[in-house]
């Protein structure tokens, strides 16, 4: 028995305590091979997936590595089982190679001749596969490179992929790197996404992803496409390149649903790619309109069901994706996986915070009481409508205007799913408001505004939730939400973690994360749900009745 | 052992009863079945040993080669040991270690014409090469010597060498149509003939012909087999630190720890139902799994042990149905040391003839095995583990089985040692392996060194503990409201925790999650909110985070602010008065009135009672339906209901008839029977006729014998017995010169010729 930080637990969770003298030097070596589920302040929790573990090997870790790792810093005996099943899995990667055949063109290579059979005779790679060429090889039909490679992920025996990629188009691009350099991790996560060929970066909120891509840009020196997720990101990420690159304005195209322009860099909105007319998408062919070089997927954890079967399509492309999290609420982290590539970086929150990069938070939930008249109304309500009733209480009114009250002068964003609330909100608090129906222009006056300090109070709703970029929030009040998504919370946290300029009295910014629920309903079911997610990034909430709002 | 001296003895009981007790004493502890029940003499016990299912029994414990020797016994015929070791292809040592057990094992004895098998052995000694059956015929009575046998070979023609040697190596026996069987050399016109008439082929009756042993020894080069047979197999290994099989082995001692005791501690609770085959059903067994998150094949595992151990039993239910409880051995077992649980549940494994392995499979009828059936078990089971068990031990030191190749490697060294093991026996290996690394008796292939006193009976405990995690008093709270426990937690508190959090994630350290419902069953029991802060506190290393400490308060603050009780009919009016009068009757005191609202009162008297007893106190109440409304309703008119058990009387009277009339006849055939038997026969007790029949069988001595035929006429004959087996002997009848089989129950009498 020795006395490691790591606990390795019979279903596959390692905990690692954070107090231990040896923890990060255990952190550093586990890493690569197990994906951190839960951060909270002791004892941090990962857990050993099939996936993590082909991570592992697309990286070039080895089961050796990985069981020697589980053994030195273990604290207690590793469960025998537990090994055995990690090398298993692990020796699953890379038994079939797809490769490129001078004659044949793409063919489906194995050494492991059992498994080569076993894949063939399975119903779902059916049709995917050309002739046998050999005991070991078979021709593979060019299209299908994609599907196959998440036929074969699902049956257990994932491909690596060595047929290489296309150059694309060649295009000049350079980070522009006068006034500010690029951050260390973001250097080390662009390089690992070149070396690895495609794949995905993760980085929390606020961390510079844009630049990532930007410098994915610049190794690729080619033709590319970014697909994001709606205009107002898009309008970002050209702004962010102009300013941080060689292209100019003429160089980036914006193909959305108002303007449809193809240039050597362009932006699309995934929302314009998978729109359907008459069974098709008609806007398709934006894919092939230029040899790419590189695709960029900005935020990879929303990319929708159908991009993925695009993506099938593009396998001879690089491809990185961008996000925060890896977690999808729709669970499809394997088609991520197969598709756009391995998790080539990674880094904690809490990491990037202690190294300034992104402001430290401060959570805290506030529990409303409903009164008598609508607790009654509540109760005997129907279950769909529960939610909207428990959220939209006017005592959470109350309780934000107190809130703007303790931070009075501080940028602070109001966010809120139901409409109705919002506008109630606006008045009372004499604030304009972000909804659907406000005109993009609109939102760029507004966003300018609440940038110059013109507006100090903005209540948005959840068109904001994703790559709005508002450098000065600090403060953010949450009324309501998309009932119990993780993925929005963690996106709504995001928009505080920016890293702002030290106040006056030179402390650094402290990012203010409220969440006003209604207690003993539904509403703080879900609150729980959707901070459990951010608790478990180390960010502790507190809880406060609304009356004691004021002694926080 | 007093080999050979003198010149042998007339009959294995004349050497059974010239033996020491300490000779003695061994043959009953090598073959237990002969010590039970309590043989009368050594004549009894020689004869018993000499029964078909005794020398089957007896075989299966021997190895290749004692297997080998006593075939080449058996060819031999009557032999000395120094005529014996040469037939054997093997070192002469092994050869004489093999027959001294042999006789030790009163398989062979010595004869006063040399060493001989038993008798019954010959017939017995089947399975081919790999079971030591060299398929050698004996030698005949008058054998052929080594120079004849191999001058008349070299006469034969090429063609009726080739057919001989396909008869010795197909069981050295045929079967001839046309040959004739009397020939001279000259006359041989086929193959065949010309080997009958060297009488390198001979003919036995009915057409077959044998290859008689002298000539097989000559053909095999003098020897039984061709190839050695005590080249121990090989188990292949590869290196391993002693120091990391142990660490993996106690891993796993420490999961199967927790997992009986977590399953128990459920089913306490919890328990499955009995089957009506008396197992567990596959349901439970599924939940069980889901529970100790496992493989549905270790939870069989863990709940065989668990039984076999004493720890789980068929009680009653919560519904008064068979279920499978706890025993309150589990009460003790859970206050010992996690090493001294992990010794008798290993030690009860061992001695356990259960076959886990097989639940979820079908049996040969199609029906799937259940896990805790009683018909799940195999009698090989305990010897083939421990065979197993052995053949790892004795691995040389750092050396474990090797990856692949390691577990074949076992199978064939338990085939060597026990070649008449069943076909089943590589399976069984295979399991007594793999159980073995689940209960963390073996980790990585190699035995764990604090498995070794276990195996040998001695006490494993004190050289497992060490190796086990120390338990821990302190757990640490994070504020997603989970709490890790980073050691297993001392019993006492563990079982605390259990109750205010839910567990998560178990193994060396246990993972809690608070929630409002772990909370409330804490309060649901009879904590307080303040006990709960103060154990929080005095459990966690850490500051409680003020969330858990918030969810604590604001589950104690709802908790309760329902209230449910007990009443057998409510009064409600509108007019608050009328109840209140209700309530201060003086006579309304027995009634159990509460009053819960100004319009309600509850009643703990049933509503027939109550209605009565309020009229008599003046009242005009009426009865309320569950849905409001005033129902009025006559006094019932009360009927009992028709017994379900009336026949009519004449059907009763005739089947009580028809059963005494059976009891009749049989009293009458008995008599019958009583009344047939001479008077003058010498009683004889069924085992001791039978001593006497096995005895003549060893000796191949005649017998008078007194029988009853299918006609119920009794007559003596002599014969010569043969076998007895079955209740049956098989004996060469001197009246009719043939081959007779006797039923034994109808011989009434043996004696001696003359």
């Amino acid at each position: 028995m020795t006395d490691g930080p790591l606990i390795v637990q019979s279903d596959k969770t390692l905990l690692l305590e954070i107090d231990h003298d040896r923890a990060a030097e255990c952190r550093k070596a586990i890493a690569p091979f197990a994906e951190l589920e839960r951060s909270p302040e002791h004892v941090h929790t990962y857990r050993l997936t099939p996936l993590g573990l082909w991570n592992a090997r697309a990286a070039g870790h080895d089961a050796e590595q990985v069981v020697d790792t589980l053994l030195e810093f273990s604290r207690y005996a590793v469960p025998h089982s537990l090994l055995v099943d990690v090398a298993e899995t692990m020796a699953r990667y890379g038994r079939l190679r797809l490769e490129k055949h001078p004659t044949h063109g793409l063919t489906l290579v194995s050494n492991d001749r059992p498994v080569l059979e076993e894949v063939l005779r399975a119903k779902k790679v059916a049709g995917m596969l050309g002739n046998r060429i050999d005991d070991d090889t078979v021709a593979v039909h060019p299209s299908e490179r994609g599907n196959l490679k998440q036929a074969l992920l699902k049956l257990g025996w994932p491909a690596e992929d060595f047929a290489g990629y296309v150059d694309g188009e060649a295009h000049p691009i350079d980070l522009v790197q006068d006034e500010w350099q690029l951050r260390d991790y973001q250097r080390d996560a662009a390089e690992s996404f070149w070396h690895g060929g495609s794949g995905v970066v993760v980085l929390p909120c606020g961390a510079g992803k844009t630049l990532v891509g930007a410098a994915a840009m610049a190794h690729a020196r080619a033709t590319t496409l970014i697909l994001v997720t709606n205009t107002v990101s898009a309008r970002q990420w050209k702004d962010e390149l102009v300013r941080r690159t060689s292209l100019t304005e003429d160089e980036i195209g914006e193909y959305s649903g108002a303007v449809k322009e193809i240039r050597p860099v362009t932006i699309a909105t995934y929302q314009v790619l998978t729109m359907k007319r008459k069974g098709v998408y008609p806007h398709l062919e934006l894919l092939d309109a230029r040899d790419w070089g590189l695709i960029i997927y900005d935020e990879v954890h929303l990319l929708p069901a159908p991009i993925f079967r695009m993506t099938a399509d593009l396998q001879a492309r690089r491809r990185i994706g961008l996000t925060a999290t890896l977690v999808r609420e729709d669970g499809r982290e394997g088609d991520v996986f197969s598709l756009i590539g391995p998790k080539r970086y990674d880094a904690p929150w809490k990491d990037i915070e202690s190294q300034g990069w992104i402001a430290p938070a401060d959570c805290v939930e506030v529990r409303v009481t409903l009164p008598e008249g609508e607790r009654l109304v509540y109760a005997t309500a129907e279950p769909e409508e529960r939610y909207r009733l428990a959220s939209c209480t006017h005592r959470k009114i109350d309780v934000v205007k107190s809130l703007m009250a303790r931070h009075a002068g501080q940028p602070t964003l109001v966010i809120g799913q139901y409409i109705e609330q919002l506008d109630e909100l606006a008045e009372a608090l004499g604030a304009p408001v972000i909804k659907g129906e406000t005109s993009v222009k609109e939102r760029q006056r507004l966003f300018e505004a609440f940038r110059s300090g013109e507006e100090r109070t903005l209540v948005v709703s959840k068109v904001a939730n994703f790559s709005i970029d508002l450098p000065d929030a600090e403060v953010a009040i949450q009324v309501s939400g998309s009932f119990g998504s993780r993925q929005e919370e963690a996106q709504r946290l995001g928009r505080l973690l920016r890293p702002g300029t030290a106040s006056d009295d030179g402390q650094a910014k402290v990012a203010r994360f409220y969440t006003v629920v209604s207690r003993d309903t539904v509403d703080a079911d879900f609150a729980q749900n959707r901070q459990r997610f951010l608790a478990e990034q180390g960010y502790a909430y507190r809880i406060v009745d609304a009356e004691d709002v004021s002694t926080l | 052992m007093e080999r050979m001296a003198g010149k042998g003895y007339r009959s294995l009981a004349d050497q059974l009863r010239a033996w020491s007790d300490q000779q003695l004493s061994r043959l009953l502890l090598a073959r237990p079945d002969l010590a039970t029940p309590a043989p009368q003499d050594s004549g009894q016990l020689a004869s018993r040993s000499a029964t078909r299912a005794s020398i089957t029994r007896a075989l299966d414990q021997l190895s290749r080669v004692e297997l080998c020797v006593l075939d080449a016994l058996v060819v031999a015929g009557q032999t000395t040991p120094a005529e014996l070791v040469p037939m054997v292809h093997a070192q002469p040592s092994s050869v004489e270690r093999a027959l001294a057990r042999l006789l030790e094992t009163a398989l062979a004895w010595e004869s006063t014409g040399g060493l001989r098998a038993l008798t019954g052995v010959a017939e017995l000694l089947v399975g081919g090469p790999t079971a030591g059956a060299s398929g050698l015929k004996p030698r005949s009575a008058e054998p052929l010597t080594v120079p004849e046998v191999e001058s008349r070979l070299a006469e034969i023609s090429p063609e009726a060498r080739v057919l001989l040697e396909h008869v010795l190596d197909h069981g050295g026996e045929a079967t001839t149509d046309s040959s004739r069987h009397t020939v001279s050399p000259a006359d041989a016109r086929t193959p065949a003939e010309e080997l009958l008439s060297r009488r390198l082929l001979v003919p036995r009756g009915g057409g077959t012909v044998v290859l008689p042993g002298e000539v097989g020894l000559v053909l095999r080069g003098g020897r039984t087999t061709l190839e050695p047979v005590d080249e121990l197999p090989e188990v292949p290994t590869s290196a391993r630190d002693q120091s990391l099989v142990d660490k993996v082995a106690a891993g796993a001692a420490f999961e199967v720890v927790r997992r009986v005791e977590l399953l128990l501690d459920h089913w306490g609770t919890v328990p499955p139902s009995v089957l009506r085959s008396g197992g567990l059903a596959v349901r439970d067994l599924k939940a069980a799994a889901t529970l100790l998150q496992v493989d549905e094949r270790t939870t069989a595992l863990v709940v065989e042990v668990a039984h076999a151990a004493g720890l789980l039993a068929v009680g009653t239910g919560p519904d008064g149905d068979p279920a499978w409880l706890p025993t309150d051995e589990l009460d003790r077992w859970v206050t010992r040391d996690a090493a001294e649980r992990w010794e008798v549940l290993a030690r009860a494994w061992l001695d356990s003839p259960r076959l886990p392995a097989l639940v979820g499979q079908k049996d040969p009828a199609g029906k799937t095995w259940n896990a805790l059936v009683p018909e799940l078990t195999g009698v090989h089971q305990v010897e083939t583990r421990r065979l197993t068990l052995d053949v790892v031990g004795s691995l040389p030191a750092g050396g474990v089985l090797a990856t692949g190749t390691g577990v074949p490697g076992v199978v064939a060294r338990v085939a060597w040692l026990r070649p008449r093991r069943p076909r089943t026996r590589s399976d069984q290996v295979l399991w007594a392996l793999e159980e073995a690394s689940v209960l963390g008796v073996t980790g990585l292939g190699g035995l764990a060194s604090f498995a070794r006193p276990l195996l040998a009976g001695e006490d494993a405990a004190p050289l497992l503990d060490p190796l086990l995690p120390a338990p821990v008093d302190h757990v640490l709270v994070q504020a997603d409201l989970t709490a890790v426990a980073p050691g297993p937690l001392e019993s006492t508190l563990a079982r605390r925790l259990q109750v205010l959090a839910d567990v998560e994630s178990r193994g060396g350290a246990t993972v809690y999650r608070f929630t409002p419902g772990s909370v409330r069953r804490a309060l649901d029991l009879g904590w307080t909110a303040v006990e709960v802060h103060d154990f929080l506190g005095s459990v966690s290393r850490t500051p409680v985070p003020q969330p858990l400490t918030y969810l604590v308060d604001d589950t104690a603050r709802t908790f309760g602010s329902v209230r449910v009780g007990h009443a057998e009919a409510f009064l409600r009016a509108d007019d608050e008065s009328a109840l209140t009068e209700i309530l201060h009757h003086p006579q309304a005191r027995t009634l159990g009135l509460r009053r819960l609202a100004p319009t309600v009162l509850v009643s703990d008297t049933p509503i027939d009672v109550l209605l009565p007893r309020l009229r008599e106190l003046g009242a005009a109440p009426v009865v309320e339906a569950p849905d409001g409304t005033v129902r009025v309703a006559g006094p019932d008119q009360l009927r009992a209901r028709v017994p379900r058990e009336r026949r009519p009387a004449g059907a009763r009277v005739a089947r009580e008839t028809a059963g005494v009339a059976a009891v009749v006849t049989a009293v009458r055939a008995g008599d019958a029977a009583a009344a047939s038997r001479p008077a003058d026969a010498p009683s004889l007790t069924p085992s001791g006729s039978l001593a006497a029949l096995r005895e003549a069988v060893e000796r191949g001595s005649s017998v008078v014998i007194g029988y009853v035929d299918n006609h119920g006429s009794r007559s003596d004959r002599v014969v010569d017995p043969l076998s007895v087996e079955g209740g049956r002997l098989t004996a060469r009848d001197h009246r009719a010169d043939d081959t007779r089989v006797f039923a034994v129950h109808r011989i009434t009498s043996v004696r001696a010729v003359g």
